[in-house]
């Protein structure tokens, strides 16, 4: 199979051109290809009229090419400005690095692209979202003529996100050419000129944005008509209390936080990136100690010292970050889904039952429809979707009643998305109670039946979802209005039954 | 449990997952798997070749005696390199628990009992180990390291750095044997057969039971196997600890078959432990090993010495070749990982 088949791609001085296609379409391929990570077996790459072949990112980056990749590729110990300038640090003429012309030529590069950054500061004491801003400072330090963002909204908030956008709006108008890959078709509208669409190794489209509208973006990358993002609503929630959170504190993250979860409810967490809805989500968990406060399941109350107390009642985490705290990626598939609930492939002294692994392992890559060549498969190996459900999957087998799913459809293509949020939907339906924490107001607002939103570690709102708006959610995540304290006022609150 | 039917939808983008290059891989995985094997193999052809008496009954019996030794250490160290740690310690717990062993048999104490307190103690070592790991949350390099330079010490310290003989009997355990059959057949050594069996017992406890699979779950992904509700501090105790109680079993048989304390002995031991399981397909980052690797690559170090020695070559060549083998061997590791 052919990663990109026969693909043409133009890109033109000082726009932004969006790049957008499912998982596996070969926008990372030719990413690389223009970079010099990979070289193509076929057709040529034309550069400022001349044509050329880049055989590694050394070239690409003295022609003027700058990339930077969903991961930030920096490093954490080094000051902002040594990070920018690594590998091309100045030096004085002893030949000892010049930290002072480093630190200048720094701070001119920040200011050039107005972000207030202090160089000297270590990285690793920055926000997520500040160290992306150092990645874009030092891609520009290259003086590069076309940049290449992969995925660079999907660990900022909405805040930094228009940030963010005033910077490449800036570069555009410099004549830097950006090529803008991003699962997030709704972001596009703010910055796009250009949008190219990829499907299975083919470029399918290059179209003006203005010409082009939402639905037939959609359709030609999924290459079918995606009439509705959501599935239609299945879960009916009850009015039997599942989970009664009350008066949550984690000093410094958490303030005194209080919401109940009912049987058959989808409960989204909205709030803005670094809100407190990982670290919420985690202290129902037991994964991070608290400082004070209770969580109740069906009335009882329950000890929150570790996360192996949370799964005996019956509670599930399902991480934002699947690779690093989700899945044991270098073991099996079914190695995995057993995981959390070993004992019930157990026999007499600790002696694992192979053949009822399989059985249950089979059972779920049936029901959950994950694709996999075998159940023996190394979890590496598996499509993000397929990574997902098989993280559900472990969750299920433990009987887990309340799940709490944090940025479940994270790097995950659209139709794969659209499998998830089915499952959500069914596994409310069959009773369980599901906290979805997630940044995609969409997704949250298409999804869930009520929702609490966070602002600086405190509940600013609860809001039943079919009456609400993502304008008014977002007022509350930014903490322009507040709605109530976060106190006992929560349990009056009915859930309310929403939508068709 | 309660099942959950979800009907499939609609074929959602079928393509999303690669297909190409897996049988490729897989061939790969399997190539990997079974490259210590023919090495070993071929290192043995090799040298029943170019020495004529490689390949007796005698020898193979001598050189498993030999072997057993790094073997048994390098077994215990693979539980503790598989949960992402290391364990320099082995080497002087070796000597320190075959030190206590011949001490309390010389003080009065039944020779049996002598011998399970040499272990336990290489055991407690052990649980230290894990301790400083999990509750002091040291690197398990720096906390193993600590515990080597103790353990030597307090074995020179409690002899006054003297070889004391131990008691009559103490040293049935080293070199008795089994099955001899006269002066053709002298029988199979005990340290063979315990070598055997405590590799069969830990190759079924690291594949089969919960207690191995926790101990790759760490490994492969700390974090996940905490939320998962693995309790990570355990996991690791129990780690260190087998390494500590393999170690001891060593200590008493190396102090058992020399017939007295030792407290100098086994120096550097935990090195070649450590070359055994990495030859053998244990990963340092974590996650990966078996058994049967550590097995095998312990018998690639000890058939390149023996033979190395009968073809003529001498000691400081065989250092030579055997540092290439854990580099060659590591390289593999790399090359696997980058996959």
């Amino acid at each position: 199979m052919k990663a990109l088949d026969r693909v043409s791609f133009d890109l033109r001085k000082g726009e932004v051109h969006a790049l957008v296609g499912e998982n596996g379409a070969g926008k990372s391929t030719l990413m690389k290809i223009l970079s010099g990570v990979y070289q193509a077996d076929e057709g040529t790459i034309r550069y400022k009229g001349n044509v050329v072949s880049f055989r590694d990112v050394t070239e690409s980056h003295k022609a003027g090419i700058g990339i930077i990749y969903q991961e930030l590729n920096l490093i954490p110990h080094l000051s902002v400005a040594a990070n920018i300038f690594i590998g091309r640090e100045p030096l004085t003429q002893f030949g000892a690095l010049d930290e002072k012309k480093m630190n200048a030529d720094a701070a001119a590069v920040l200011s050039r692209l107005n972000i207030r950054l202090d160089p000297t500061i270590i990285l690793n004491r920055l926000p997520v979202s500040k160290q992306q801003m150092v990645e874009i400072a030092k891609a520009l330090s290259l003086d590069s003529e076309v940049l290449i963002m992969d995925e660079p909204t999907s660990a900022l908030s909405e805040a930094e996100i228009d940030e963010l956008f005033t910077i490449i709006h800036a570069l555009r108008d410099h004549g830097v050419a950006i090529i803008y890959i991003s699962h997030r078709l709704d972001e596009l509208k703010h910055i796009v000129d250009r949008i190219s669409i990829f499907r299975d190794g083919h470029s399918v489209s290059t179209d003006d944005y203005a010409a082009i509208n939402m639905d037939e973006i959609v359709n030609r990358m999924v290459g079918r008509k995606l009439e509705n993002q959501f599935p239609p609503k299945v879960n009916v929630p009850t009015k039997e209390k599942l989970l009664e959170v009350r008066n949550i504190v984690r000093r410094g993250i958490l303030h005194d936080i209080s919401f109940d979860l009912y049987r058959g409810e989808i409960l989204g967490i909205a709030g803005l990136m670094g809100a407190g809805r990982s670290e919420l989500g985690r202290a129902i968990f037991g994964a991070d100690l608290i400082d004070g406060g209770e969580v109740a399941m069906n009335g009882r109350k329950l000890s929150l010292k570790s996360p192996s107390d949370a799964i005996e009642a019956g509670i599930a985490y399902l991480s934002e970050n699947r690779k690093e705290e989700g899945l044991a990626v270098k073991m099996q598939l079914a190695e995995n889904i057993t995981m959390a609930n070993v004992q019930e492939i157990s026999q007499r002294f600790g002696v694992l039952s192979r053949n009822r692994e399989m059985e249950v392992a089979q059972q779920y890559v049936k029901d959950l429809v994950i694709k996999t060549p075998s159940l023996s498969q190394v979890v590496n190996n598996l499509s993000g979707g397929n990574q997902q459900k098989t993280v559900v999957a472990k969750w299920l087998f433990c009987d887990s009643k309340i799940l709490i799913f944090d940025e479940p459809t994270r790097g995950i293509d659209v139709g794969a998305k659209f499998a998830i949020y089915e499952l959500m939907g069914a596994l409310a339906r069959d009773g369980r109670g599901i906290i979805m924490i997630s940044s995609d107001l969409p997704e949250i607002l298409g999804l869930t039946d009520r929702l609490v939103v966070l602002h600086e570690g405190s509940l600013v709102a609860t809001l039943t979802t079919a009456e609400t708006t993502q304008e008014e959610i977002l007022t509350y995540a930014a903490g322009i209005a507040t709605a109530e304290k976060g106190d006992a006022r929560m349990s009056n609150q009915k859930p309310t039954q929403t939508r068709e | 449990m309660t099942q959950l039917t979800i009907k499939p939808v609609k074929e959602v983008s079928p393509k999303t997952e690669k297909t190409s290059g897996r049988f490729g891989s897989a061939l790969l995985n399997n190539f990997e798997k079974f490259l210590p094997y023919v090495v070993l193999i071929v290192l043995i052809i090799v040298f029943s070749i170019t020495a004529t008496n490689f390949f007796t009954l005698r020898n193979i019996l001598s050189l498993m005696l030999q072997t057993s030794t790094v073997t048994l250490m390098g077994i215990g160290v693979t539980f503790a390199i598989i949960t992402g740690g290391i364990d320099l310690s082995i080497g002087s717990l070796v000597a320190l628990t075959g030190t206590v062993a011949v001490m309390v048999a010389i003080a009065g104490v039944p020779i049996w009992l002598s011998w399970i307190i040499g272990m336990l103690t290489g055991a407690f070592c052990g649980l230290l180990n894990g301790l400083m790991v999990t509750r002091l949350k040291l690197p398990p390099f720096i906390a193993t390291l600590g515990m080597m330079l103790v353990a030597r010490g307090v074995a020179l310290t409690i002899t006054n750095a003297a070889a004391y003989p131990a008691p009559e009997g103490f040293g049935n355990l080293g070199n008795g044997t089994i099955f001899g059959t006269g002066p053709k057949f002298p029988g199979i050594p005990y340290p063979v057969i315990i070598m055997v069996a405590v590799a069969f017992l830990f190759h079924f406890i690291l594949s089969k039971t919960r207690a191995g699979r926790y101990t790759y779950a760490v490994g492969s992904n700390e974090e996940a196997a905490r939320l998962s509700g693995i309790k990570i501090s355990q996991v690791k105790n129990i780690a260190y600890i087998i390494s500590g109680l393999l170690a001891g079993l060593v200590g008493i048989i190396l102090a058992s078959r020399m017939v007295t304390s030792q407290p100098n002995s086994a120096s550097g031991y935990e090195l070649n432990a450590i070359a055994a399981a990495v030859i053998g397909g244990t990963s340092l980052m974590g996650g990966v090993g078996t058994v049967g690797g550590t097995v095998i690559g312990s018998f690639i170090i000890g058939t390149l010495t023996v033979g190395l020695t009968m073809s003529g070559a001498n000691y400081y060549v065989q250092q030579i070749v055997i540092g290439l083998v854990v580099i060659g061997a590591v390289t593999f590791d790399q090359f696997r990982g980058r996959k």
